[in-house]
């Protein structure tokens, strides 16, 4: 599998929300209720990523009808959020394993 | 009627003007209008707001500013006004915390968007302030030279701090990645 560095808590919470079309205040508001408030997204770091996320195409336009611009992941960003999941996934076993002593 | 107030600032650093005019608004003072040095404000609820102000437009790239603040608008940030690259925003104090930028490598975008702007202006002042005060035959065109060294200083001084800054941020990024 290929290696990437980790995604930051905002550029991993943006995608986690557009699993469904979102968009911008409904990224923040998802984020908040998934974190109980402890990440509060800025808009403009939501404007800036939602730009490069485009541009490396992990993320697109859905067709809008209206006013509010939607997005939502593509297959390359949810490889993306998988590849993060187990890297995450590594270190927190790690971290369980070591910080309990169990590790026999 | 709406009781007004203009008041003449200079401020070298964005932030601290930003500070004041939150501080302005506490006391009942919302900022309507702002320029070169001066800031208009009508009488209000005072703490009805939280302001912040950003360079809006960046160097070399087409102007998504129109789009940007229509993105904001989505989500509940209002423009106040704009001057220049700058603008400020507000949203309600009622609604909770506001900031733009909430992590790191965003604060430091925004920052090298900054530099890119200021060292660019900073370079065609102190360039047109050595052509033209090395013009002996016109004291005309020598005024204007000074007036661009002056022009020069004043941007290398905000410059200076917005790159302490900056370094403070990424030393944060040796230990977490934000």
């Amino acid at each position: 599998m290929i290696q990437h560095p980790p995604l930051t808590e905002g550029v991993y919470y943006i995608l986690l929300s557009l699993y469904e079309p979102r968009h911008g205040y409904g990224i923040i508001q998802l984020t908040e209720q998934l974190t109980n408030d402890r990440v509060k997204l800025g808009a403009g770091t939501i404007y800036g990523a939602i730009k490069t996320l485009l541009d490396k195409g992990w993320i697109k336009p859905v067709d809008d009808d209206g006013r509010k611009k939607e997005y939502i992941i593509t297959s390359t960003g949810k490889e993306m959020i998988e590849y993060e999941i187990l890297r995450l996934k590594e270190l927190y076993d790690n971290g369980i394993r070591i910080t309990r002593g169990d590790n026999d | 009627m709406t009781k007004k107030l203009t008041k003449i600032r200079f401020f070298l650093d964005y932030e601290k003007e930003e500070q004041w005019v939150n501080e302005m608004c506490l006391k009942g003072w919302h900022l309507v209008k702002f320029g070169v040095g001066n800031f208009k404000f009508v009488k209000g609820e005072p703490g009805e707001y939280i302001y912040r102000n950003e360079m809006i437009t960046s160097l070399g790239k087409k102007d998504n500013s129109k789009e940007y603040i229509s993105f904001l608008n989505e989500t509940g940030v209002e423009l106040v006004a704009q001057f220049g690259p700058w603008a400020y925003f507000r949203k309600k104090f009622s609604e909770g915390p506001f900031e733009l930028y909430s992590d790191t490598s965003s604060k430091i975008q925004y920052l090298n968007r900054i530099i890119y702007l200021f060292v660019f202006f900073a370079l065609i002042n102190f360039f047109f302030g050595f052509s033209n005060s090395l013009n002996f035959d016109s004291n005309f065109t020598r005024g204007i030279g000074i007036a661009n060294f002056i022009a020069a200083l004043l941007i290398t001084f905000p410059l200076i701090i917005v790159f302490k800054r900056r370094k403070a941020l990424k030393s944060n990024l040796d230990i977490f990645h934000d």
